[in-house]
């Protein structure tokens, strides 16, 4: 059985053979859809389904804007999280003198071959910057900080050795254990030593802190989860009576579904653009105390924005975890829904 | 078109619905079935929406067992089915055309089709100058006229109506009886549960009657 009836017997013959040109069959207006229309009307439901949703969010305005917020935060906090520690992590690649090697070289070893090493070793791929401190500079500055420099004067002779003091160009632990063998097997040190422990220990916290925003992160989608869910089942119910009119007059699970997910992804599209309001304001923000700050240790280190990548990426992410939710929602819902 | 081959329907509460029921509806058949409250006309209209399933015996609607259709095949099915309610089920924040339009919507037509259609179900019913009206704007007959013009408007095959004239004036389900008339000529089964047997004594058409689940009657109203 049929809801549409077939085409008329009449047009179903062919034509005479005496016709010079049969006209062409015209489609019977009560054919079945072909497959353009049938792909137009799918547009066409798409698009109806999308404006309704539009409507609807836009009929309660500040209702809707809360519920952007609200998801917004929950976003914001674990990407803010995670931008502040690549400014921390592009902070650690600026401290590369806490990776510096330190080369002693012989005592027997003078100022001359000193600056010679320090010029050889600049030339040196990976490596930024050579400082040389010749044996009375360490000693001068020895007794300033020791507060021993009357014991100092005291020696027969400068215990101190020449240094040679190497800022390497990133902060790669393999890179830097390399280089420091490199240095080592020069002639006139007698030792190569790395200080890594900075470097390690922001290295620590740094994964200290990607942990806590990848468990900050799981949880607020949860809970993200949860609110576009609470949301959805909202209008649900408010349009029960819809549905069940709906399914009774033939409209199948994904039609019923359609417009409760353009919700979803809208209330996803507006948290992400909300969030990425705020985290660049927020940014913003903090940046005038942090290049304060930065400015007292000598540093121009400012945060960096978000990058559009990265707004690109909360957006998608908010719309998939908008539409997500909304789809879980109706997909619990919809078997309430039968119609009574 | 339809065929009962000793339907029973028995509710998880042990409430059993329909005994065994037998009967078989013609396509383009005008019929009645009623009974008192409680007699099985909602639960043998539910079985043929596929709201419910029969426990036993087999249920043919247009070819299709509907004790093992599976879920998916339901809206299809009833994309074939017209239905009508007594309390119209109308959607009020929708206009006359949006209420009407629905089915079509969901068979995904063309808008200038759905336009053609929409158009020649209201002029149907004689609601054309209501199109832009919402429900709430119109009479209780009127509103039920809007339920007649969604149910036809994508030219069903079997019309289904519970109790449609109920809320209504002597007058006005006359009036509602005769636009089922009509539509019936034109060639679609109408299948219509009413306890207004005044009204179907009237309209001599065939009618079941329903006792407890059981088939009492078959046969021409008012003979």
């Amino acid at each position: 059985m049929s809801a549409t009836r077939s085409p008329k017997v009449s047009e179903r013959v062919a034509p005479k053979p005496a016709d010079p040109q049969p006209p062409k069959k015209k489609r019977d207006e009560d054919d079945g859809p072909d497959f353009a229309t049938l792909l137009h009307a799918w547009i066409e439901s798409h698009r109806a389904s999308l404006v309704d949703s539009l409507r609807r969010l836009g009929k309660q305005p500040i209702g809707s804007f809360f519920t952007c917020l609200v998801m917004a935060v929950a976003l914001s906090l674990p990407m803010g999280l995670s931008l502040l520690l690549n400014n921390v992590e592009r902070l650690g690649g600026s401290w590369q003198r806490a990776a510096q090697i330190s080369l002693y070289l012989n005592l027997d070893a003078s100022s001359k071959d000193g600056e010679a090493l320090r010029d050889e070793i600049k030339n040196i791929p990976g490596v930024a910057e050579a400082e040389y401190i010749s044996r009375d500079q360490a000693l001068e500055e020895f007794q300033q900080q020791s507060g021993l420099g009357e014991a100092l004067k005291e020696l027969p002779q400068n215990p101190l050795p020449g240094v040679v003091l190497v800022t390497p160009n990133e902060v790669d632990k393999p890179a830097l254990e390399a280089l420091r063998q490199k240095l080592a097997e020069m002639p006139k040190v007698q030792q190569a030593q790395l200080d890594l422990v900075w470097v390690e220990r922001l290295a620590a916290i740094l994964k200290l802190g990607d942990r806590f925003v990848f468990g900050l992160t799981v949880l607020l989608v949860s809970a993200l989860l949860l609110v576009i869910g609470n949301t959805i089942r909202l209008h649900i119910e408010n349009r029960r009576t819809e549905i069940e009119v709906i399914k009774l007059v033939g409209g199948t699970d994904s039609y019923v579904r359609r417009p409760f997910l353009y919700m979803g992804a809208l209330y996803g599209l507006g948290a992400g653009v909300l969030s990425w309001g705020v985290l660049a304001f927020g940014l913003d923000w903090l940046n005038d105390a942090v290049v304060g700050l930065a400015g007292l240790y000598g540093s121009d280190f400012a945060l960096a924005g978000v990058p559009v990548a990265d707004g690109l990426s909360l957006l998608l992410g908010a719309v998939l975890l908008g539409y997500i939710g909304a789809w879980i929602a109706v997909a619990r819902h919809l078997r309430e829904l039968a119609p009574k | 078109m339809i065929r009962f081959e000793q339907v029973g329907k028995r509710y998880a509460n042990g409430h059993v619905g329909l005994h065994e029921l037998s009967f078989r509806v013609r396509r383009g058949e005008f019929l009645f079935v009623t009974g008192h409250s409680g007699a099985g006309k909602s639960t043998l209209l539910r079985l043929l929406l596929a709201m419910e399933r029969p426990t036993t015996g087999k249920l043919l609607l247009a070819g299709q067992d509907l004790a093992t259709i599976s879920n998916a095949q339901i809206p299809f099915l009833r994309r074939q089915i017209g239905v009508v309610f007594q309390n119209h089920q109308l959607l009020f924040d929708r206009t006359v055309f949006n209420n009407v339009a629905l089915p079509l919507q969901i068979l995904g037509l063309s808008k200038a089709e759905i336009v053609k259609r929409v158009d020649s179900a209201l002029e149907r019913v004689a609601l054309s100058d209501k199109t832009d009206l919402f429900p709430g704007d119109l009479s209780t007959g009127q509103q039920q006229r809007v339920g007649i013009a969604r149910a036809i408007v994508h030219r069903p095959a079997l019309l289904l109506a519970d109790e449609p004239t109920g809320n209504l004036d002597p007058r006005l389900a006359a009036e509602i009886m005769g636009v089922f008339e009509d539509i019936n000529r034109l060639g679609t089964s109408v299948l219509i549960a009413s306890h207004d047997l005044a009204l179907i004594a009237r309209m001599r058409h065939r009618m079941l009657t329903l006792q407890r689940g059981r088939l009492i009657g078959d046969g021409e109203a008012g003979v």
